[in-house]
Order: structure tokens, then C-alpha cells, then sequence
């Protein structure tokens, strides 16, 4: 029963959106923007030239390269930063002043650095996440509980032992966190990453539709494509905090 | 007390912190004197806050004395040892881990045989049988606290510094996890220095108790409790020590309640 | 741990199955390669915007291709002048389509960018909403125009017109956008009026709400929007690939002028394999009236530059120091007697082959 509701409440939710998204359309007597059945035609238009996969790989691409680089510099880099002072000293000021810049600011930067292949939206996804990523992992290890440490001090445990059997653990929860935050925004920015003149992925599919002509309803299929790959993405994501070495970080659920 | 042949030897500590306004100090230990024999089950109870707690991290090197003498086993204290392993109030048990690989925390550096071994052996010791592949979160807290105990013992301490270790368990488990502590201790002949704020606990496991004064704390009293064990809590022997402790501390336990100094 | 060794296993698993995918289905890695075509990397990349001013450039690529199999050029399309501009000066496209303002601007800055050729002449309008009262300059007063870029001959359009008008720049409100966002602004009356290279002022004629105000060709004859630029370093290292590239725009600019029957196959080509957009749309913009825009006549004239000159530096987008001589380079332009049309017969039966 529980779980009968659970299906029905977001599939009605999405039913009266579709209805209503319809006959505001129709009311507004546009024919500009699209009716959800011509997105729908649009999608099978794009399955049928065989476009929608190229463009949901070449995206996933991007963000699956760009978002592993934030992860394998971004956790040692925050479990760095929140066990030695100096080097949160040092660095977190410069940290905290990149942090801000919206990934749009870079696209310029990412052009004359890169050229427009496929590294400049990886970079680009790559900055966007790469600062959640440590950032999370610092304050991680900066609340960690002091009693793990004293116990593993205790034990005679110390400098990388310490790390890899008690800091690494002991942040993973709160890192996890944070790498499932940083996913979200690496998806978020593909759009902004494609538009450098890539000539595939979802973000170029948007961009390419604007300059279709009236192909509104394909950039309107490019967003449905977006959100729904999120929705997918944040439910893999959310595996890892399935795992028994950090279930204990989430509560009761 | 013979200061020679003690284990532990506190002379003279004192200890004070940065307060919160600038050049502030709390004096927290002042003028403290202990010795703790090898092999002996001490106690050390105060009122609440009075600094017990920081005396026994001061032993067990987490924290630094400003004044005075700390010595362990001869030796002055210069931060934690692995022959003496602190057992925390708030749960030192690692929740990542399971309560075989935490009880085998310790012995990393020991062939894998031994390992399995001597955790069995502790598991068994403490009841945890069947629990081997448990994570912490599914156990209760006095379970957790068996873990933690029995990784201390397995890691093979001579000493056990233990802070308030049951004080966050329902009554009934305290009162099974005080006989099963004196169980393990004179099977397992170690050294135990043992803080509560509970007066009863203290009488029904120590063979001495160390009362402390209000801060900044010093040792108000030793009482040495002589009574067989397991301990009949209606005998005369044990009410008469119960009630010179609440004495000590100022309370008049026939005034009414049941002895809890709270 | 089991988790960091499942999720690294699993995380290479997928970068090298995600990394497959791209591989073979995006950038061809596993295609059959041709023996003797250049290989992508080697190829000489122009930057264009998917813009009738940028016509001959997708036009020569696709005819090189069909008259002898392959070509050595790769035009790439961006969307916007920003990205266009960054790129070539990145070094990623050495020449580019670029709007000639925009070029001096460049050159002035110190950025060593020749103009070698002209794109088109003519081929920009000023729209506005069908159901708006402006027919004349003159009632664009108080009214929002808006613009590509501040370097767009569109905005020196419009200060010319303004100018004739007897009117200053105060007397109106400019914005800049990306010309494939005009159209719907204009449709939701977001601005009075719009001015861009075609198809996107077309396109407003086509779905209906869009009049013209005027056409360039009309009010600026002649009118040079963009220019094809080349970075200073490959004229000096590879002449004769410019010279290939110069020679192979203009015949193919020879070529679209020629007859309507070609611009018709342009139309259907370069809408299907490099722009992307309905066919129907390049059909009307090149065809009504047939000289809304135009590919020949596209040598470097000095007075042509000179008036964009003048009204650039009254918009104060360049200083005084441009020179013609130092940010043109006319000695890859071909003699007019020389030139001829592209041998390319067109398209047979009306069908588009793939883009290779």
C-alpha cells in the first residue's frame, strides 16, 4: 500500500504538470513554445536520426571526466586541508576566492587555454565540482569526532596508518555527501560547458535548437533529457551511501 | 602508600586552561596526589565537572599536567600508549568497522592467526558471540561498550583508564555491565582506573575510591572499600563505605533518596 | 574498504565504457580511414556562426568534398561571436568568419589578424513587430533595438541610420543578443526591433510576426558585415593553404550567385549538414528578393573599409590608429578575370549526401 502511494503521488504530481504545461500552451495561443506531446515528437525525431545517444554519451563523457578529476584531487585535497593547519592556512583563503566564480565566468578562460574540443567543458565541470568536493571533505575531517582520534592515537596509530584507517573513514560520510552535491552541479553546468562550440551533448543540443530556427520544442526535449539523466545520476549516486562503512553517517533512515 | 612499587604515580599535578576572556586561567587540578598499584581496581569519584576526567586524561597523556608529576610506569607520560588503552564515555568504538575488525584495531601488526584468536577469545569474553560481523549502529550502547573493552584487552593494555564508561546506559544494563567488568578483571588480572559520578558504582567495583573535592579538585579522601566480592549491596561493610563517601561529599544520604549524588 | 574499491572499479569501468561510447559514436575513432585524407587534427579549422554571412564558408567545405572527395578544410560552427573570437585566439580555428569591426577592433589590440577576403555583401535587415506603428527610422525614437555585439556592423547600421535621421544614439536603446535569440524577443515584443545577419531576420517573416523595416541593401548598399580573417603566422608559414582557402571561397561564392537553382541546393545542403535549421528558411532568405544578400564582389575596397571605419570610431568601438594596410592582406584576393565558378553540378535529384 506504502508502496503503491509512493509510485502514485510523483506519477499524479506529473500528470497535472504535463495537463496543465498543455492548456496553459493552448491558452496562450504561442506557437513558439512547445505542447508536451511536440516534445515528445521532438525526442522521437531525435532517437530516430540517432542523435539522442550521442548526445546523452558525449554529455556523460564530459561530466563522467570532469567530475572523477574533482573527486581524485578535490578528497585529498580537503582531508589535506582539514588536518594540517598550515596547509589550511595557506591555501583555504585562495580556495574560498575561486569558490564563487560561476563556471560561465571561466568559459572564456576554458577557450583560450583549451581550444574547444572535448577539455574545455571537461574543465569547466571539473572546476564546477571540484570545490563542493573539498570543501566537504575539509569540514569532514575538521568535525571529525575527536574520540576516533584519540582512540586510534591511543592504539599507536599515526601518519598515513592514520589517515587511511581512521581520518579517510571517519570523513567518508560527510565526503560522500558532498560528492553527491558536486554531481548534481557537474550535470547542472553541462549545459553552460556545451556551449563552447563542442558540436555534441545535451547543453549543445539546446544551443544548436536555437539556432534551428523554431525548434523550441527541441530545446525544450534537451531539458526533459537533462533532468531526467539527473534524476538517474543522483539515484547511483546515492548507492554509495548504502555501504555498511558509512551507513552510520546518515541517521535513521 | 609505598610510592616505589606503584604503577601509577600522580604527585603534586596541577592543571589549569585558557579561560574565555585573555590571560584568564581556570585552575582546574590543584595540589593532586595519587598512586594506583599494578593490578589494582581504583575509582575516582567527584562531583560532577570537578575535573576527574581531566586528572584521568592527564594519565592517559591526552592532556598535559602544567605543574607537577605524572609518572607510569616509571616513566614520565608523554601522550597516549598502547600498552594502556583509554575506554570513553562518549564510545570510542570506530562505526565503520565491524565488531570484530574494531576488537582487532589493536593487533594490525600481529600474524593474522593471532589476530582471529585472541578476538574470539575477547569476543567470547565479553557475550558477543554471534555479533562477530555486527556494525555498531546495530548494536545497543552497553554492547558498545563490551567492543570497546574488549578491544582494549585484546591490544593486550596492562591498563585500563576507563571515563564514565557505563554512564550513558539504562540502569539495567549497568548494573550487568558492573558485574561482568569485575568478571573480566579477575580473570584478566589488569590494572583499572575507573571515573564515575555514581557513589554506588564506585563501592561496588573498587577496591579503593578516590574522592575528589569541588574545583579546582584535589583528593579529598581515599576510602578503601575491603569487602568480598561479588559484593552484597545490604551488607553493613558496603553501606558503611557508601555513606562515609556521601559524607565526604557533604550530602546526608539518610535524608531521604536513594543515594544517587546528583 | 569495500566501498573505495567498488567505487573506484566501478568508476573505471564506466570512464572506460562512457569513454568507448564517445569514441566511436562522437569523434569516429574506430571509422574507417581513408588512405591519404588528412586526418581531423591535421585539418586547417575556420571558425563560422550558422549565419547566411558565413554562407561560402560550409559551401566550399561541402563542395570540396563532393568534387574531389574530401576536403582539407573543417569549418567549425560556434553560436556565439564571443566563443568564435576566443578560439582563434587560442589557435584553435587560424582563420575565422569574422565581423569586420570587430577585426580592426582586434588588430588595433595588437592581435595579429589579417583580413584577406570579403564573406557576402548585403544580406542584414532591421525588423520589426508586423503589428507595431514603425515605419520609419524616425519612430524607433524611445524604442529598445537590438543588436549582435557592439562590434556588429548591425550597430554601425544603425548609427548610419541614425545618423541620416538626424538623430543620435541617445534617442534610442540598444541591447546586444545572440542573433538566434532575436526572433522569439521579438515575437514577445521583449524589443522593438532586431537587427542580425539572415536567416534569423527571415525567419520572423516566415512564422509571421516580422516586417521589415528595411533591408541593408536598400539603405547601405553594398554593406559588408563579415570578413574571412587569418591569423598573421599562418599567412607567413602556409601561403599557399590561404590561397587554397581564399580561392576556394570566392569560387564558391561565384558559384551560389550563379543561378537560383544553386542557391536552392546551397539552401538544402548547408541547411542539412552545417546549420542545422529547416531548409525553407535559407530557401526564402536567399531567394526573396534574390539579392537580399550576395556572394560576389567580394575583393578588399579600401573606401568600403574606410566608411565602416568612420562609424566605428563614432560608436567608439576603435581608437584612430587602424590602418587598411595593416589589418588587411589583398594579396591572396584572385583576379576577377580570373575566377571562376566552382565546377560542382549541384545536387542530384534534390538529395543532400552526408557531411563527411
Amino acid at each position: 500500500m506504502n508502496r503503491l502511494i509512493s509510485i502514485f503521488l510523483p506519477l499524479s504530481t506529473a500528470v497535472i504538470f504535463l495537463v496543465v504545461w498543455h492548456f496553459l500552451v493552448r491558452l496562450s495561443g504561442s506557437d513558439l513554445f512547445p505542447t508536451p506531446m511536440e516534445v515528445v515528437r521532438g525526442i522521437r525525431e531525435l532517437i530516430e536520426k540517432g542523435l539522442l545517444l550521442k548526445y546523452i554519451v558525449a554529455s556523460l563523457f564530459r561530466v563522467s571526466w570532469g567530475f572523477m578529476l574533482a573527486v581524485l584531487v578535490g578528497v585529498p585535497l580537503g582531508l589535506i586541508l582539514g588536518w594540517f593547519r598550515a596547509a589550511f592556512q595557506a591555501l583555504n583563503p585562495m580556495i574560498q576566492i575561486l569558490r564563487p566564480i560561476s563556471p560561465i565566468a571561466w568559459i572564456p578562460v576554458a577557450i583560450l587555454w583549451f581550444g574547444i574540443d572535448d577539455t574545455a567543458p571537461v574543465f569547466l565541470i571539473f572546476l564546477a565540482s571540484v570545490f563542493p568536493i573539498t570543501v566537504s571533505s575539509m569540514a569532514a575531517v575538521q568535525n571529525m569526532q575527536l574520540v576516533y582520534l584519540r582512540a586510534a592515537q591511543n592504539f599507536g596509530v599515526k601518519g598515513p596508518q592514520l589517515f587511511r584507517r581512521v581520518i579517510l573513514p571517519a570523513a567518508l560520510p560527510q565526503i560522500i555527501t558532498g560528492i553527491r552535491i558536486a554531481l548534481g552541479i557537474a550535470w547542472l553546468v553541462v549545459v553552460a560547458a556545451e556551449m563552447i562550440a563542442v558540436n555534441s551533448g545535451l547543453g549543445y543540443l539546446i544551443i544548436d535548437a536555437r539556432n534551428a530556427g523554431k525548434r523550441y520544442d527541441l530545446v525544450v526535449a534537451g531539458m526533459v533529457m537533462i533532468g531526467l539523466i539527473g534524476l538517474v545520476l543522483d539515484l547511483l549516486i546515492r548507492q554509495l551511501e548504502k555501504f555498511d562503512e558509512v551507513k552510520w553517517g546518515y541517521g535513521q533512515r | 602508600m609505598d610510592n616505589a612499587k606503584s604503577l601509577i604515580h600522580v604527585r603534586d599535578c596541577w592543571k589549569s586552561f585558557p579561560g574565555k576572556k585573555p590571560g584568564e586561567q581556570v585552575h582546574v587540578l590543584e595540589r593532586v596526589n595519587l598512586n594506583v598499584d599494578a593490578g589494582e581496581f581504583v575509582c575516582v569519584v567527584g562531583p560532577s565537572g570537578c575535573g576527574k576526567s581531566t586528572l584521568l586524561n592527564i594519565i592517559g597523556g591526552f592532556f598535559k599536567e602544567s605543574r607537577g608529576e605524572v609518572r607510569v610506569a616509571g616513566a614520565p607520560v608523554n601522550g597516549p600508549d598502547p600498552r594502556r588503552i583509554f575506554v570513553f564515555q562518549e564510545n570510542g568504538v570506530f562505526p565503520w568497522l565491524t565488531v570484530e575488525e574494531n576488537i582487532g584495531f589493536g593487533l594490525m601488526s600481529r600474524p593474522a592467526e593471532e589476530r582471529k584468536e585472541r578476538v574470539t577469545h575477547y569476543i567470547n569474553m565479553v557475550g558477543l558471540s554471534g555479533f562477530e560481523k555486527s556494525y555498531p549502529r546495530e548494536l545497543s550502547g552497553g554492547m558498545r561498550q563490551r567492543v570497546e573493552i574488549a578491544r582494549a584487552l585484546a591490544a593486550n593494555a596492562e591498563v585500563l583508564y576507563m571515563d564514565e564508561p557505563f554512564g550513558a546506559l539504562d540502569f539495567l544494563t549497568r548494573i550487568k555491565m558492573r558485574t561482568d567488568l569485575i568478571r573480566i578483571w579477575q580473570a584478566e588480572k589488569k590494572t583499572l582506573v575507573f571515573v564515575t559520578h555514581d557513589i554506588e558504582e564506585a563501592v561496588q567495583l573498587a577496591d579503593r575510591v578516590v574522592v575528589m573535592s569541588k574545583r579546582p579538585a584535589t583528593v579529598a579522601e581515599e576510602v578503601v572499600v575491603n569487602l568480598p566480592r561479588p559484593r552484597d549491596l545490604d551488607s553493613p561493610g558496603y553501606l558503611a563505605a557508601r555513606d562515609r563517601i556521601f559524607a565526604i561529599m557533604g550530602m546526608d544520604v539518610h535524608g531521604g533518596g536513594t543515594g544517587d549524588p546528583k | 574498504m569495500k566501498l573505495i574499491s567498488t567505487t573506484f572499479l566501478c568508476g573505471a569501468l564506466w570512464l572506460a565504457l562512457i569513454t568507448g561510447m564517445h569514441g566511436s559514436l562522437n569523434l569516429k575513432w574506430f571509422a574507417f580511414k581513408v588512405p591519404g585524407a588528412a586526418a581531423e587534427s591535421e585539418k586547417f579549422r575556420i571558425g563560422f556562426l550558422p549565419v547566411t554571412c558565413h554562407l561560402t564558408c560550409p559551401v566550399t567545405d561541402f563542395i570540396n568534398q563532393q568534387v574531389e572527395g574530401q576536403s582539407s578544410f573543417e569549418p567549425v560552427r560556434f553560436s556565439g561571436w564571443p566563443e568564435l573570437k576566443e578560439a582563434f585566439l587560442s589557435g584553435y580555428t587560424p582563420a575565422t568568419f569574422i565581423l569586420a569591426p570587430m577585426a580592426m577592433a582586434l588588430r588595433e589590440q595588437g592581435v595579429p589578424i589579417k583580413v584577406v577576403y570579403l564573406g557576402h555583401r548585403d544580406g542584414s535587415a532591421v525588423m520589426v513587430h508586423k503589428d507595431s506603428k514603425i515605419y520609419r527610422m524616425e519612430d524607433l525614437r524611445g524604442k529598445r533595438i537590438a543588436v549582435p555585439n557592439r562590434y556588429s556592423n548591425q550597430r554601425l547600421l544603425v548609427f548610419r541610420a541614425l545618423r541620416n535621421a538626424g538623430m543620435t544614439i541617445k534617442d534610442i536603446e540598444l541591447v546586444e543578443m545572440p542573433p538566434p535569440d532575436m526572433p522569439a524577443a521579438l515575437y514577445s515584443k521583449a524589443v522593438d526591433a532586431i537587427s542580425s545577419g539572415e536567416p534569423f531576420m527571415g525567419q520572423t517573416e516566415i512564422d509571421g510576426y516580422g516586417r521589415v523595416l528595411w533591408l541593408t541593401k536598400d539603405v547601405w548598399p553594398n554593406f559588408i558585415s563579415c570578413v574571412l580573417a587569418v591569423h598573421e603566422d599562418f599567412i607567413k608559414n602556409d601561403r599557399a593553404t590561404v590561397q587554397r582557402l581564399v580561392d576556394g571561397i570566392a569560387s564558391s561564392g561565384k558559384w551560389i550567385d550563379q543561378s537560383m537553382d544553386n542557391r536552392m541546393d546551397a539552401a538544402k545542403f548547408v541547411a542539412k549538414n552545417y546549420y542545422n535549421q529547416h531548409p525553407r528558411l535559407l530557401e526564402f532568405v536567399l531567394s526573396k528578393p534574390p539579392d537580399r544578400v550576395t556572394y560576389t564582389n567580394l575583393a578588399l575596397r579600401k573606401p568600403d573599409f574606410e566608411e565602416i571605419e568612420d562609424l566605428a570610431r563614432e560608436a567608439g568601438i576603435i581608437g584612430g590608429d587602424v590602418r587598411f594596410e595593416d589589418y588587411t592582406d589583398a594579396s591572396f584576393v584572385p583576379e576577377a578575370s580570373a575566377m571562376n565558378a566552382s565546377a560542382y553540378e549541384g545536387l542530384k535529384g534534390g538529395e543532400v549526401p552526408p557531411r563527411k
